[in-house]
């Protein structure tokens, strides 16, 4: 008798901390107050230093900055900071017009002096934004309201990367004390840096800016949080602590988008394939036949790729431009069917009947178990001997400075300006680092740039003529979820994989 | 006793020492191009090699260790190379995190291990089999498993508890309570099945001994044979196997950070060390020797306390 009545008692103690407990989270939820929204992502700033800024971490910089140029969803240039700009006749002058009247937040002034200061730190700076300003040879003060940049070649891509993190302006006074900027950012942007409630490297807190130049934030609080897993942010949208994010993993997204509480959008953000960087066989002889390249092509069966890595989330695809560039052509996608016969033919015709050997560095963040034996077991039918070569700590070093790799398997995002696509995959460069070209691409790529306006039918016979020549060998562009709440109507991004944060707002 | 903690003491400052060199070596070991990682691809060797000089890693290993170490002994771990926050700042806000939820984790595997271990051991029978097959399943089933399963049910599902983040206890008790509730709770299953084991298994062996038959014999209370004197032999053991699982709660901890997505030191660890962040990772592997230290202290007091023999061992 004595011993049933405790155990009464301990069930009942129990229940009631559950019940307690249970009510408290009820009263005290982040995620279901409308005036907050809350972002979830896997990709976190190194630092809050513009110079740092990149792909999916920009969002976290355009809280606190502004960039000069606003870039809309659809990929549109509209004003922010710069309110006009014009190119003269020759496309090697950039006249910008500045909002006049903006303060940063720590109250310095913004005008042409802290352009010119911001985009010269940016070139000194080595990163990627110095790359995305190299055509900038000088930045000149015309007065307070207006600055030009001058160019030593026409740069289609420039406006892009003002609008971008090459865009992003901060305070010049925070200039003396990088290290500062680096956890204390001071733009003149919608929001400012929560520090006190900022966990860096797990929560990022925004507030909005009382004395903000443009039309009043959306929302009081913005957080930023960044997780390992998906398996946490989807859990965290399922149970509303989280009001919107973009997954990558096909098994997530699955999940999420039979959720009758949210909204699902597409996202067909970046592409995977492997970039033939050997074209002139240095590293590989075999490959600086195109007849070689053309057959590792068609070795690959992308179709079954899709469905059995990716759940079929994506398209499949052979060329590089993506669907929003003036160079694409929907033809290309299907421009090497799966055809292990006709690799073979072709591998035969080029000499290399018996095969040849082919490594290529793994990085297993982006070659899974699947994917690797995927393409092994596609070279191996068509007598090509795939070696994945362990990576080490070093291997980008190896790739992009040493040359000692032939190609590798990339995730890369799907540039919306064609300019931008010579840049960075066709002209010599980082992700042509072997520098190789021909007489087709030469005679292009001059015609492209000396009339950038009236390009469209070279950009469309370039994009034709790389894929000919099997300059890259791309599997399919891999489609994303954005998934909100349904109060948070999130719009995707031309040119980014998530959303700006400007793109949120009350549904 | 006090000689007993001074000598445990600087046992532990022995430790700390050989702990944070070995530390140091390992990670200048792998090559991770921390210079390269940080200017971006595109970097050209110049610029590589003037970071490494801004870093200081262009000097000899032992060099940069003992530069550590000066700056460490006086409170200076430094800034993280990567995101620039200031790193005695970080820990500062992470390790309640973790802290809040192995001290919890380790006084509900106390609290349930005795009283499962007392029950089984003293009732035996049936009960005893339950705790045995609980006790079994616990320690069988994979920790990832049960907190997935506790997250979809508690979380998703039943909607008791939020399925991610956090709330400091100083900020509110409530929003704590109910934010470390399923951690803790998968991370418990686990060290109570097997603490409770130990204790059920000592309790049992003490239950044999000689004296307690005779304690029997004079006619006192099973309930004070039980507490008085069984309790305070079989705890001795059982507290040493309380302490390592303290110290293995730190590698459950890196999981339940990850799911739940608590801003803890366990996650911070994985992600920084991929990096390459020494300042941040050496600061990391200090306080965990520090807590490691004063747990197996904290046992050994008590153990001695319980039992004057171990005290002179």
């Amino acid at each position: 008798m004595q011993r049933s009545a405790r155990t009464t008692l301990v069930a009942a103690a129990l229940t009631a901390a559950f019940a307690l407990s249970g009510c408290a989270d009820t009263g005290g939820g982040s995620g279901g107050s409308d005036d907050t929204l809350d972002i979830a992502t896997l990709t976190k700033p190194q630092s809050l230093d513009p110079k740092v800024a990149n792909g999916s971490a920009l969002p976290f910089f355009q809280a606190v900055y502004d960039t000069l140029v606003k870039r809309e969803p659809d990929g549109t240039y509209s004003p922010m900071l710069a309110t006009e700009w014009s190119f003269d006749e020759a496309g090697t002058e950039l006249t910008l017009t500045l909002r006049t009247g903006v303060k940063f937040q720590d109250g310095t002034a913004f005008d042409a002096e802290a352009v010119k200061a911001n985009l010269e730190r940016f070139k000194k700076g080595g990163g990627a934004d110095a790359t995305d300003l190299a055509a900038v040879t000088s930045i000149e003060v015309v007065d307070a309201a207006h600055v030009k940049l001058v160019l030593a070649q026409p740069d289609p891509g420039l406006l892009f990367y003002l609008s971008d993190s090459a865009g992003l302006m901060a305070s010049p006074a925070a200039f003396a004390k990088e290290e500062e900027l680096k956890t204390k950012p001071v733009g003149t942007g919608p929001y400012r840096l929560d520090a006190a409630k900022t966990v860096v490297g797990t929560k990022w807190v925004y507030t909005r800016s009382p004395d903000y130049w443009g039309e009043k934030p959306p929302y009081g609080t913005v957080t930023m949080s960044v997780f390992d897993n998906e398996t946490a942010i989807v859990n965290g949208l399922k149970t509303d602590q989280i009001d919107t994010a973009l997954l990558q993993d096909v098994g997530q997204q699955v999940s999420m988008k039979s959720d009758p509480n949210v909204t699902t959008t597409d996202v067909n953000f970046d592409f995977q394939g492997i970039l033939l960087f050997d074209r002139g066989g240095k590293v590989t002889p075999a490959l600086g036949d195109a007849r070689v390249r053309q057959a590792l092509n068609h070795a690959v069966d992308r179709e079954t790729m899709l469905s059995a890595l990716r759940q079929g989330r994506g398209e499949v695809t052979a060329q590089v431009f993506g669907p929003e560039t003036a160079a694409y052509d929907p033809a290309l996608d299907t421009a090497y069917p799966h055809d292990p016969e006709k690799a073979k033919a072709l591998l035969k015709e080029a000499g290399y009947e018996k095969g040849f050997k082919l490594h290529l560095p793994r990085v297993t963040a982006i070659v899974n178990d699947a994917l690797a034996s995927s393409l092994k077991s596609d070279f191996e039918k068509v007598g090509v001997e795939l070696v994945w070569d362990a990576p080490d700590a070093a291997v980008l070093q190896k790739v992009f400075v040493n040359k000692e790799y032939s190609g590798m398997v990339m995730n890369m995002g799907l540039d919306t300006v064609d300019g931008i696509v010579l840049r960075t995959l066709v002209l010599p460069g980082t992700f042509n680092m072997f520098g190789t070209t021909d007489d087709t691409v030469q005679k292009l790529v001059g015609s492209i740039q000396a009339k950038p306006d009236a390009a469209e039918a070279d950009l469309k016979a370039l994009n034709e003529h790389l894929v000919e020549q099997g300059w890259y060998l791309p599997f399919y562009r891999m489609s994303y979820l954005l998934v909100s709440d349904k109060d948070v109507k999130a719009t995707p991004q031309s040119g980014m994989a998530v959303p700006s944060i400007y793109n949120y707002s009350p549904a | 006793m006090l000689t007993f903690i001074a000598r445990r003491l600087a046992a532990g400052v022995f430790l700390l020492f050989v702990i944070s060199l070995l530390a140091y070596l390992l990670l200048s070991i792998p090559d991770l191009d921390v210079a390269r990682q940080l200017l971006g691809s595109g970097a050209g060797q110049a610029e590589v090699a003037a970071k490494n000089h801004e870093l200081g890693l262009d000097r000899p290993v032992l060099v940069q260790y003992l530069d550590w170490l000066a700056h460490a002994l006086r409170g200076d771990f430094g800034t993280s190379w990567f995101s620039g926050e200031d790193v005695t700042q970080a820990l500062r806000n992470r390790l309640p995190v973790t802290a809040s939820l192995m001290v919890s984790v380790t006084l509900i595997t106390a609290v349930a291990s005795f009283l499962l271990g007392v029950w089984a051991g003293v009732r035996r029978g049936a009960v005893d089999r339950f705790v045995q097959v609980l006790g079994v399943a616990g320690y069988a089933l994979p920790g990832f498993l049960v907190t997935l399963v506790i997250v979809l049910v508690f979380a998703v599902q039943l909607r008791w508890f939020p399925a991610i983040g956090y709330t400091g206890l100083t900020e509110s008790a409530s929003g704590w309570l109910s934010a470390v509730t399923l951690p803790v709770l998968s991370l418990s299953i686990g060290s109570i099945a097997g603490v409770s084991q130990q204790v059920r298994g000592s309790v049992i062996e003490v239950l044999r001994q000689d004296y307690v038959r005779t304690l029997r014999a004079r006619g006192l209370s099973p309930a004070r044979i039980v507490f008085r004197h069984v309790l305070r032999n079989a705890s001795a053991p059982a507290l040493a196997v309380l302490g390592m699982q303290f110290v293995g709660l730190l590698g459950g901890a890196v999981l339940v950070e990850q799911i739940f997505g608590l801003p803890g030191i366990g996650s911070m660890t994985v992600s920084y060390t991929t990096r390459g962040d020494i300042p941040v990772i050496m600061a990391l592997v200090v306080f965990t020797v520090i807590g490691v230290v004063l747990i197996n202290l904290v046992v050994d007091i008590l153990i001695g306390w319980l039992n004057p023999k171990a005290r002179t061992s």
